[in-house]
């Protein structure tokens, strides 16, 4: 026995003098941060613009990008601003396609990279129609600001941002049109949030909803009430055929459930009555 | 006995001796007066074990070995295959319980002391199964390629990497290059499917051999059952004045197998995403750290102690020894006494682990 606890000792004191020559990014993994948690990559945009030496009105852009929709879905400065974030030297190099802050003219087009049909749209529109015959008029940032950009929803077209240009009254009447298919496509965001927690991966659901809701809102920048009110029929449709698709994976997911108790009280039959056959030896 | 189940019964009878078969290995086969429901866990472990292969091959049918197709084929089997969905909660449901089987089977044999001469080999044996039922929920646990399981074993195939000198090699060879990718996906495929398996059931074979072998150990807490005559010459341990194996343990083990069951459907109807937290139904996105990875639940206690030795090597080395000591425990505890009531120093040793490793296990999952 005693041989044995010496051999163990001496395994613990092998480990304890070595030399412990393992690769750097497990030692950091694990001792400056948990398992979990989002790994940073070097940017140099979020980099200066956090630093004191940027100019005070530039130093917050850094904070309400990390807040925005943008940062939650992985769009980063580049992609909009262009530039190099990995090279300090070249992050704000023309070469490397920056392009630095549009002019409000330019806003529509510099948006519009991605959201095409929106631009589209924005453009058939009396605000882009303004903006482009005098330069000045609402485009995309009045709206949706700049660098904190929230997710897209009714409750921006409000009585307090549309009278900044004009009365409210035709923008009422849009969200009135805009409300039902909005309110409908809310709730099956939220049945969809409530399949993930059922364990359930609604890539289909997701995809129509979100293919649905693109397109309706690229509708709405036309700020067309008649237009929208002659389609709301066919999203409400769209909507809701997605609805009963996610009504029918919880009908499916109940009904698995109930198999599964069936399943359990079968086996606790089963176990109940070989409990009150067993046999106990005689003594 | 109709006559066609009566020429069945004399065509086998006539050709493997059936009759003297059954009677050696049911009802003459005896075992102590005194066992108790723990001596079941080892049958529960088997049933839980059969339900992984079986349920394992129906998966296997379906189920898409590659880094593109991996989580849609287990989408698949969760929404289009027939009962698809029955058969992964079984295996995942079926591997946690099994695990947690085995568990109670090994702390219920060190308690009662039945890891002692001359039954070593079979705890080595049974030691052996539990490390191999653990490297099963490791490699099956990336399979499904969703969040949770490409950066848990991102984690933990990172962990060879504290060894000196090999552990870059040991690293790689797990995952197959750098990084976790398809690859790995394969190799822990194959793993779990043609390399795990066999092994199990050898080793399986050699502890349920050495059972029928050295013969049951009467439990400490009834009658005193000591082997303590000197170890000079294999002698089987008969129970002449026990009771028959069939049908006093049968139906017992019968019994608990049901349970089994009774559990496995309870978490499956009214907790069936136990085993399933919100970034087990999100894909592998290589470039996507999860807000939280955390390993299942048996691995907690060595992730988190891992985590609180600031050396790694020595966290690493701690639990390969922690392991070694725990399978070659019937060499280390030579003592005679069987009944850890009578042994305050061991019962001491046991409840400090105990207490221990559920401390790391709660602190590891916050």
């Amino acid at each position: 026995m005693r041989r044995y606890v010496m051999l163990l000792g001496l395994l613990l004191v092998f480990p304890l003098t070595a030399s412990g020559d393992y690769r750097e990014e497990f030692e950091q993994g694990f001792l400056t941060k948990t398992w979990s948690g989002q790994q940073p990559e070097e940017n140099f945009c979020i980099e200066c613009h956090s630093s004191d030496k940027m100019k005070p009105e530039f130093l917050t852009l850094a904070e309400e990008w990390k807040a925005s929709w943008h940062a939650q879905n992985g769009i980063a400065c580049h992609d909009c601003h262009g530039g190099d974030p990995k090279d300090s030297s070249m992050s704000m190099s023309p070469h490397r396609g920056f392009v630095g802050k549009p002019s409000p003219a330019e806003v529509p087009e510099f948006c519009g990279k991605c959201h095409i049909g929106i631009l589209k749209n924005y453009l058939e529109s009396g605000n882009g129609k303004a903006l482009r015959s005098t330069g000045k008029g609402p485009h995309c940032e009045v709206c949706h600001g700049s660098h904190n950009v929230q997710r897209a929803n009714i409750d921006i077209i409000n009585e307090q941002r549309c009278t900044k240009c004009h009365s409210y009254e035709r923008a009422k009447v849009m969200k009135q049109a805009l409300f039902l298919v909005e309110k409908k496509a809310g709730e099956i965001e939220d049945g969809i949030k409530a399949l993930r927690r059922a364990g359930v991966y609604p890539e289909e659901q997701e995809r129509s909803l979100f293919n649905t809701q693109a397109e309706f809102r690229t509708l709405f920048h036309t700020v067309d009430v008649n237009l929208v009110n002659e389609r709301t029929d066919e999203f409400t449709r769209k909507l809701g055929a997605i609805e009963k698709d996610i009504q029918g994976t919880f009908i499916e997911l109940r009904s698995q459930k109930n198999f599964s108790a069936f399943l359990m009280a079968l086996f606790s039959i089963m176990g109940g009555v070989l409990f009150l056959i067993i046999r106990t030896p005689d003594k | 006995m109709n006559g066609v189940t009566k020429r069945i019964r004399n065509w086998l009878e006539v050709r493997v001796g059936l009759d003297e078969l059954l009677r050696s290995n049911l009802t003459d086969y005896r075992v102590p007066s005194n066992i108790n429901l723990f001596h079941t866990l080892g049958a529960v472990a088997v049933v839980g074990y059969l339900i992984q292969v079986i349920t394992g091959i129906c998966l296997l049918i379906y189920y898409i070995p590659h880094a593109d197709h991996a989580f849609r084929s287990v989408q698949e089997i969760m929404t289009r295959v027939p009962y698809g969905w029955l058969f992964r909660q079984m295996h995942v449901v079926g591997s946690n319980l099994l695990i947690a089987a085995v568990f109670v089977h090994m702390v219920t044999i060190f308690l009662m002391g039945n890891y002692k001469r001359p039954r070593e080999l079979t705890w080595i044996s049974g030691g052996l199964l539990m490390v191999i039922t653990l490297c099963f929920g490791f490699s099956g646990y990336l399979l499904p390629w969703t969040q949770l399981s490409y950066w848990a074993t991102t984690v933990a195939t990172s962990i060879p990497t504290a060894f000196p000198v090999v552990g870059d090699f040991v690293s790689r060879l797990l995952r197959g290059g750098s990084s976790v990718t398809g690859i790995t996906l394969t190799r822990f495929f194959a793993v779990h499917v043609s390399l795990l398996p066999p092994l199990f059931v050898f080793l399986m074979v050699v502890h349920i051999a050495l059972i029928r072998r050295i013969g049951l150990s009467a439990t400490p807490f009834g009658r005193s059952d000591e082997e303590k005559r000197p170890l000079t010459e294999f002698r089987k341990k008969l129970h002449p004045d026990g009771y028959p194996y069939y049908p006093y343990l049968l139906q017992k083990q019968a019994l608990m197998g049901i349970l089994y069951f009774v559990v496995m459907f309870l978490v499956i109807s009214f907790a069936p995403t136990f085993f399933f937290p919100e970034e087990a139904t999100v894909p592998a996105d290589a470039f996507k750290t999860p807000e939280s990875i955390r390993p299942e639940w048996y691995f907690l206690a060595p992730y988190q102690m891992l985590k609180i030795i600031p050396n790694k090597f020595l966290g690493i080395s701690l639990q390969i020894i922690l392991l070694a000591v725990f399978i070659f425990w019937p060499f280390l505890d030579t003592h005679k006494e069987k009944n850890i009531f009578k042994r305050p120093v061991l019962r001491g040793v046991f409840i400090v682990v105990m207490i221990a490793m559920v401390i790391l296990m709660w602190w590891g999952r916050r």
